[in-house]
């Protein structure tokens, strides 16, 4: 009765409440007369895309007849608000990528804890909630990265081996800025936030990794904390000129194609940047070096489990999705594929790298730990938006203590 | 025999229109999350309207895209209209360009026109062999809003043509010769003759338009994403990008319901203001 007065009430709301989501489609998630139909979302990237999908799933559908997996794509939004969509619809998919559960709502996925393949994933534990896995990974990729142009550095006369506090990050900038190239290159959409976490996390996280926990309890703010240093760091950089306001007009992939061109001189980006470099064959041109900070050097990379998958509790095929969540995970041919496809890292596992992925490796493999903001260390909903237009906000004039102090209100608004 | 008949619709009204905006309302009194169970929380979704640094910006900038977006796309839908009303295949040919954007997708249109007016568009890019630029159409959050509404008036404003251009056949050519013979000129015949002949049809886009645009969605999608620095962001795209986004359905609902008695509040207004006039000039 419950679930069909929750499927009414959600039946009846969405006009209301959905009534511009017009990529919410239906399914058709079932056993056909030739077999079993996985429905599965996922985010797409440039470099995971819907061809890349598709051709990947294809090798399962061939190594198992009667087994279709069914791409649903997610149109304007990210795969977790299409999950989310679906859900309230009553009308989820079997499996959906890059969805990370929290303690309210792990129910909606199947526990994997029971399967022993899970144990040997990676970060399984890091984003096991109360102990129990729902989510599993391919791989691991790192984001506290500056990709860096090595002849702006060579004209520049600037060593990026001798970059290791902020204060060296800020001088190579000013030079760079001389040799006339735009010193750091942002983006709008996603991008300005997801930069300065990739910068101020490896500082703050590394000096207390419980940070986001306190933030939750109320112990510290980010008026008083490290983020508030951080942002008067960022907003002189953008006074100085060292980012453009300009960019915050440029999509995520025309961005990284300034960097790529040589628009730019340094791009702060996760482990994901190298196959574009790859593909766009600059990869032997650009270098790379961990975040500096005004702590630990090396600082620990913030990093997260790459393609994480979810079985929906809801499935109608759950031992059908689980074989094929399984298979993405721990297939050798499956795994290298998804690890190159996104230039993610997973122990045990090589693929041919270029010099740049090398680099990324022997980064990752020098950090004294890698910051996980998962379970307990997750963020607060609508964290990261709030921070991404936060942070396009100090290139019209808001200050950092106003940034700062935003950031607390808009959180605490939110208990 | 009148029950009866009136039993289908009445049906239909019902499960389609009351019971959703029921259980709309009951949904936005509980903090649900979209798929466990509900807790009644009373009023604490529009308390929290108020106390959210991200609701109050929103409201400006809905409000704002609706006033002059209405207004933009009202007035030229009407001196469009009137330019155009004449029976020419010129004429036609400019109708249905004007018309045109209202066919095509809100969202290609915002793609299109992101494609167009972005830091590496084709404005920017040709400015730029000029060494000028680039022009912050999109990444300067005051000239953002206003490329938004521009976008949204030239995709809009050919409806209001078809709607202005349709009603202008129905004014009667005896009060046109009259006006003529009056000695009144072409700018005194429309104000005062063809206009006020047309002013239901009037009132009518001037409502469907103020109630669409508080409704902007799509195109902010596609155009802007609701940035830079949130600068675009308006109360539906905050609805559905934002609060639903983080499975807050319950307060995501009570958003969409307070967003509908705004707009029903500001149609009705808008009605009353022109039934007064219409009576006032009747007599």
């Amino acid at each position: 009765m419950r679930k069909i007065w929750r499927r009414t009430c959600a039946f009846a709301a969405a006009p209301l409440v959905m009534a511009s989501a017009a990529a919410c489609g239906g399914g058709d998630s079932g056993s056909s007369a030739g077999g079993t139909t996985l429905r599965v979302i996922v985010n797409i990237t440039p470099n995971l895309t819907e061809q890349y999908w598709n051709t990947l799933f294809d090798t399962y559908e061939k190594a198992h007849p009667g087994t279709t997996i069914k791409l649903e794509l997610t149109g304007t939004i990210s795969a977790n608000a299409k999950l989310t969509q679906d859900l309230a619809a009553g009308d989820p998919p079997d499996i959906a990528q890059q969805i990370t559960p929290t303690a309210e709502d792990a129910d909606l996925y199947t526990d994997l804890t029971d399967q022993p393949w899970t144990a040997k994933t990676p970060l399984a534990d890091q984003y096991a909630i109360n102990g129990k896995r729902y989510l599993v990974g391919v791989g691991e990729q790192i984001q506290s990265l500056v990709f860096y142009n090595k002849a702006a550095f060579t004209k520049a006369g600037v060593d990026a081996t001798g970059i290791k506090t902020l204060a060296q990050f800020t001088d190579a900038m000013a030079k760079l800025k001389s040799a006339g190239y735009t010193p750091l290159q942002t983006a709008g959409q996603w991008v300005t936030g997801a930069q300065f976490s990739m910068m101020a996390d490896a500082g703050v996280m590394t000096a207390d990794p419980d940070w986001t926990v306190k933030r939750k309890d109320g112990k510290v703010t980010f008026a008083d904390s490290g983020y508030a240093s951080y942002l008067q760091q960022y907003k002189s950089w953008i006074d100085a000129g060292y980012l453009k306001k300009s960019a915050l007009g440029l999509t995520y992939p025309d961005g990284q194609t300034d960097f790529l061109n040589g628009k730019s001189a340094m791009y702060i980006m996760g482990s994901y940047f190298v196959p574009a470099a790859d593909q766009a064959k600059k990869s032997d041109g650009i270098g790379v070096f961990t975040m500096p900070t005004d702590g630990a050097y090396p600082s620990g990379q913030f990093g997260n489990i790459s393609d994480p998958y979810v079985v929906v509790n809801r499935s109608k095929h759950k031992a059908a999705a689980i074989d094929f969540v399984k298979w993405l995970v721990t297939d050798p041919e499956a795994v290298k594929s998804q690890l190159a496809a996104d230039g993610n890292l997973r122990q045990g596992f090589t693929y041919p790298m270029s010099s740049l992925g090398t680099a990324v490796q022997q980064i990752l493999d020098k950090a004294p730990s890698v910051i996980v903001k998962a379970g307990p260390h997750q963020p607060i909903a609508g964290y990261s938006d709030q921070l991404n237009t936060t942070i396009q906000s100090l290139f019209s004039g808001t200050s950092a203590s106003s940034a700062a102090s935003g950031l607390d209100k808009w959180w605490n608004s939110q208990n | 025999m009148t029950l009866a008949m009136m039993g289908p619709a009445v049906v239909l009204y019902t499960v389609l229109t009351v019971v959703p905006v029921g259980v709309a309302i009951y949904l936005s009194l509980t903090n649900w999350n979209g798929f466990s169970s509900a807790d009644f929380i009373g009023l604490d979704n529009y308390r929290h309207l108020f106390d959210d640094p991200n609701s109050t910006k929103s409201w400006y900038v809905t409000a704002l895209i609706a006033a002059v977006g209405t207004v933009c796309e009202v007035g030229l839908g009407l001196v469009y209209a009137l330019i155009l009303k004449g029976r020419s295949r010129g004429n036609s040919f400019f109708r249905a360009v004007a018309y045109f954007p209202h066919v095509i997708s809100a969202l290609i249109l915002g793609y299109l026109w992101a494609a167009i007016l972005g830091t590496n568009g084709a404005i920017n890019n040709t400015l730029g062999k000029f060494g000028v630029g680039p022009v912050g159409f999109l990444f300067d959050e005051n000239m953002a809003l206003y490329s938004l509404i521009a976008v949204i008036v030239w995709a809009g404003f050919g409806f209001n043509v078809v709607l202005f251009v349709a009603a202008l056949q129905t004014v009667p050519a005896e009060l046109l010769e009259a006006a003529a013979i009056d000695g009144a000129n072409r700018r005194q015949t429309n104000l005062r003759v063809v206009v006020p002949m047309i002013a239901p049809v009037v009132t009518i886009a001037t409502v469907l338009n103020l109630v669409g645009l508080i409704r902007a969605y799509d195109i902010v999608v596609s155009l802007t994403g609701g940035g830079p620095a949130g600068s675009t962001q308006t109360f539906s795209y905050l609805i559905l990008a934002r609060s639903f986004e983080s499975t807050k359905v319950g307060y995501a609902t009570a958003q969409a319901v307070f967003l509908m008695v705004v707009s029903a509040v500001l149609a009705l207004a808008v009605t009353a203001l022109r039934n007064r006039q219409d009576q006032a000039a009747t007599g």
